[in-house]
């Protein structure tokens, strides 16, 4: 296990280094000079010039990069060009926002998901069934930023029961919450129930039915815990896109979490802030699938022992 | 199995937790405030009537997200709430008249336009207690030329003596700065300048004091790091949500009559609007394309206002095509400025008759809106051998692209094909200054109303080489140059006009389109708001508590 684990953590930081490296040229290469973009339409040729030169942007992009990397293992991601504050300040205040907001909608996507899934593959092919899988379907395909809107304007504005924008007080969270759980409660409620329908028909089950154990037991001991794996999957994917931000959904309501954070660096070429936002991006991601395939080797000690783990 | 599957979730959820209490310690602060906050207003109007009630005022527009120091934003949205806190020497009313605030009087100059000699009133204090004196001012223009404030405005004042030398770092000191006493200093110009007492009535110039500034480092303009003689002061700032702004109970100019300013951040514009529609803001801007969907619900509630700036084709003069004067007068020619403004913005504009704005010294009034005759514009083309259509290239920003969409449609009918491509902003600016741009669309706005602000630093020969428009025209030139000369503003307003003249009607250099009219909404107990250009002040402007929700 801690030899896994250690395989697994050193795939992390050469994926996150990797991706700092593309990150860091790509951005280098696209059309936006930042320093034109951060000095506005008063610049001319030769400002632009000497603010580069002030910032070190006139070195070769290789020299660039070392000392960004050098920078970053002391811990420093520089400043935002614009916001004139440290990159790791603003993405952990952004964090908190996003964090709070992914956790809340989570908890609701879990909540209806699991429900809406685990009584789908109980009753399947009944109308509870297609009842619970129409509303899924419908669930995947409204966008968020349609149901935030809704919720918005019905739940907000016309019925003035929560705050229509804005997280000044814990219940400025309920709509996002909402807006985003439902999207997700969809997709974990459709994998739910393929899940457990699978393991449904395996002979264990049957033998567990055999044996007369109690209907709830084998649904949630026997069937519910060996659909676990694909069930994790999909949500270490849905938790590390919620962790690195809905930027509509946020847009939506006024959150300045880290998806608002990162497109505006990006529409502003604030170099700084999205390489490390980037970064930031990429370790979540990356610490997400390491949980989930810690996890994957907790529930299924066969998959540790696989060759080529 | 079920205990380590519980061990491993709970591990995952602490983290996540323990993540986001990381970067929450400020942020919670500033909910609990907010929350405070919200309940202070709600106090005040539920308290509606009575004496002593507060009087708040939540004002909702974008987050300019660069700070609030003037000299490193040159953002409207950042001014709007700096200008509150801090203040220039002299400012721009409501109706862009130019008063002193800082000065007993406008300053005085003398006979070659190169000494200027002020008078600072006494008994003017900083909000951190600290009176102004002349070494404040020199030291607001000495760190305006540190080449390490990075300052983006210095074009306006490096006519000053010596502030070429430093912006170059060939000097620590402004040579053309001299403090007489604690009141009285002179600054003298490298040339004569008309405007430069204007340009001291701009944010840019706002006047900072020398300690709280030094101390506050590079940190100057975030948070509450923004000490001025205006008639606020920042009470919270979380430079991402809101800033908060009190009353400033010492301010020299008198009181104010609200008793707190509520700046509220909203990025989106449709979503700022619902949350006005929800009571949760008294006032905000309102964006052009939503003005067809709230001004029937809303038409007693929306005051429309006029910046003094010009919408217009701005061109590279350089490029195949578009540096035959006839190709750019037909394109001026095959464009209905009026339907434009109708049709696409709404109304929200005035259809242009020259570049400079009609608010400015200047405007020709006696010119009509630029013909439309795409027939004339089709022969046009003919005579200029491109009979048989051209194509240019245009690269604009996503606020123009309707507008743009709908000259493609114009400049087809005549035989013109656009090939308009969306790009944003920091693709726009480097772009443009790259001179890689054949035809893009420009807003050009002037901080106050003089020809010089709207012209020079676009159409001036050395200047429009970093538009991207290539202008050369010598007679032009020498007009911007008298004019900068002159000290009499009628002599000024008579050579911008012939300046217009040559740049908008016989050069075709530019394309004006029309004059943008913008917009805000407030609740009908916000009483004597006005916007006079671009930038809100809430110098005037009152709230009746007893409407208030």
């Amino acid at each position: 296990m801690v030899r896994y684990i250690i395989k697994r953590a050193f795939l992390a930081v050469g994926i996150i280094f990797s991706i700092s490296l593309i990150t860091f040229f790509i951005l280098n290469v696209i059309p936006g000079d930042p320093v034109a973009a951060m000095l506005g339409e008063f610049a001319d040729a030769d400002k632009i010039a000497q603010v580069k030169a002030q910032m070190g942007l006139d070195a070769p992009l290789p020299v660039q990069y070392i000392n960004w990397l050098t920078d970053l293992l002391h811990g420093n991601m520089g400043t935002s060009y614009f916001q004139k504050k440290p990159v790791v300040t603003l993405i952990l205040q952004a964090f908190h926002y996003t964090a709070i907001m992914a956790t809340a909608a989570y908890i609701v996507a879990l909540i209806l998901g699991l429900t809406a899934g685990i009584l789908a593959a109980v009753y399947h092919d009944r109308p509870i069934d297609r009842i619970l899988m129409s509303i899924s379907a419908f669930g995947i395909s409204a966008p968020s930023f349609w149901v935030a809107i809704l919720l918005q304007i019905y739940v907000g504005l016309k019925f003035s029961v929560f705050p229509v924008s804005g997280v000044s007080s814990p219940v400025g969270y309920v709509l996002p919450s909402l807006a985003l759980g439902t999207r997700y409660a969809a997709s974990i409620s459709r994998i739910t129930r393929a899940s457990m329908l699978e393991v449904m028909g395996q002979d264990f089950v049957k033998t567990a039915y055999a044996k007369g154990l109690y209907q709830r037991r084998i649904i949630l001991i026997h069937i519910f815990q060996n659909a676990l794996v694909p069930i994790i999957t999909v949500i270490g994917t849905d938790i590390g896109a919620l962790l690195t931000g809905s930027m509509i959904t946020e847009n939506v309501f006024n959150i300045p979490g880290i998806g608002k954070l990162l497109i505006d660096a990006i529409h502003r070429r604030d170099i700084p802030l999205v390489q490390g936002g980037v970064i930031y991006v990429a370790a979540i991601c990356v610490l997400i699938y390491f949980i989930v395939d810690v996890l994957y080797a907790v529930i299924n000690p066969n998959i540790r022992l696989t060759k080529g783990e | 199995m079920k205990k380590k599957l519980m061990t491993a979730l709970l591990s995952a959820g602490v983290a996540t937790l323990a993540l986001s209490g990381c970067g929450g310690s400020s942020s919670d602060s500033a909910n609990t405030a907010d929350q405070k906050d919200a309940s202070t207003a709600q106090e005040s109007g539920s308290t509606a009537g009575s004496e002593g009630v507060k009087k708040v005022l939540k004002f909702g527009q974008a987050n300019a997200g660069e700070g609030l120091d003037m000299q490193t934003s040159t953002n409207s949205r950042s001014a709007s709430i700096a200008d509150e806190v801090t203040e220039s020497l002299l400012r721009f009313d409501d109706d862009n008249n130019e008063e002193p605030v800082l000065l007993t009087d406008f300053p005085t100059v003398s006979d070659d336009g190169l000494v200027y000699t002020f008078e600072l009133k006494q008994g003017v204090h900083f909000t951190n207690g600290t009176e102004l004196t002349s070494k404040d001012v020199k030291f607001t223009f000495e760190r305006m030329f540190n080449p390490a404030t990075a300052a983006k405005s210095t074009a306006y004042f490096n006519m000053i003596k010596g502030a070429k030398d430093m912006l170059d770092g060939n000097a620590t000191e402004l040579a053309g700065f001299e403090v007489v006493d604690d009141y009285h200093f002179t600054i003298t110009l490298d040339y004569a300048f008309a405007p430069f007492v204007k340009n001291l009535g701009t944010s840019y110039a706002d006047i900072f004091p020398e300690d709280a500034c030094t101390e506050a480092g590079e940190n100057w303009g975030l948070g509450t790091n923004l000490i001025g003689t205006g008639p606020y002061k920042i009470q919270e700032n979380d430079d991402t949500t809101k800033v908060i702004l009190v009353k400033n109970e010492d301010y020299h100019g008198g009181d104010v009559n609200l008793d707190e300013l509520q700046i509220l951040f909203y990025d989106d514009d449709q979503t700022k609007l619902i949350a006005y529609e929800n009571g949760d803001i008294d006032l905000a801007d309102l964006n052009a394309s939503l003005l067809s969907q709230y001004k029937d619900k809303y038409a007693d509630e929306i005051t429309a206002y006029y910046p003094l700036g010009t919408s217009f084709i701005s061109m590279n003069l350089k490029d195949a095509y578009l540096s035959d004067v006839n190709v750019r007068k037909a394109i001026s020619l095959a464009i209905n400025r009026e339907e434009l403004v109708d049709a696409v913005l709404n109304g929200a504009g005035i259809p242009a008759t020259s570049y400079l704005n009609n608010g400015i010294p200047g405007h020709d009034d006696s010119l009509s809106v630029y013909e439309y005759d795409p027939e004339a514009a089709k022969q046009l083309l003919a005579d200029a051998g491109y009979g048989d259509g051209i194509t240019i290239s245009s690269e604009v920003r996503q606020a123009d692209q309707a507008v743009y969409s709908a000259i493609q449609g114009y400049l087809a009918e005549v035989g013109i094909t656009l090939d308009l491509t969306v790009v944003d902003n920091a693709t726009y600016n480097s772009d443009r200054t790259a001179g890689k741009i054949p035809l893009t669309g420009s807003t050009w706005n002037a901080l106050y109303p003089d020809g010089d602000f709207q012209m020079y630093n676009y159409f001036y020969s050395s200047k429009s080489n970093a538009q991207g428009v290539f202008y050369d025209n010598a007679d032009f030139d020498k007009l911007l140059d008298d004019a900068r000369k002159s000290t009499n503003e009628d002599e000024r307003a008579d050579l911008y006009k012939q300046a217009d003249s040559i740049l908008s009607q016989e050069d075709y250099a530019c394309i004006p389109l029309y004059y943008p009219q913008s917009q805000f909404i407030a609740k009908p107990y916000v009483k004597d708001f006005k916007v006079g250009n671009l930038i809100y002040h809430f110098w005037n402007v009152d709230v009746d508590p007893s409407a208030q929700n």
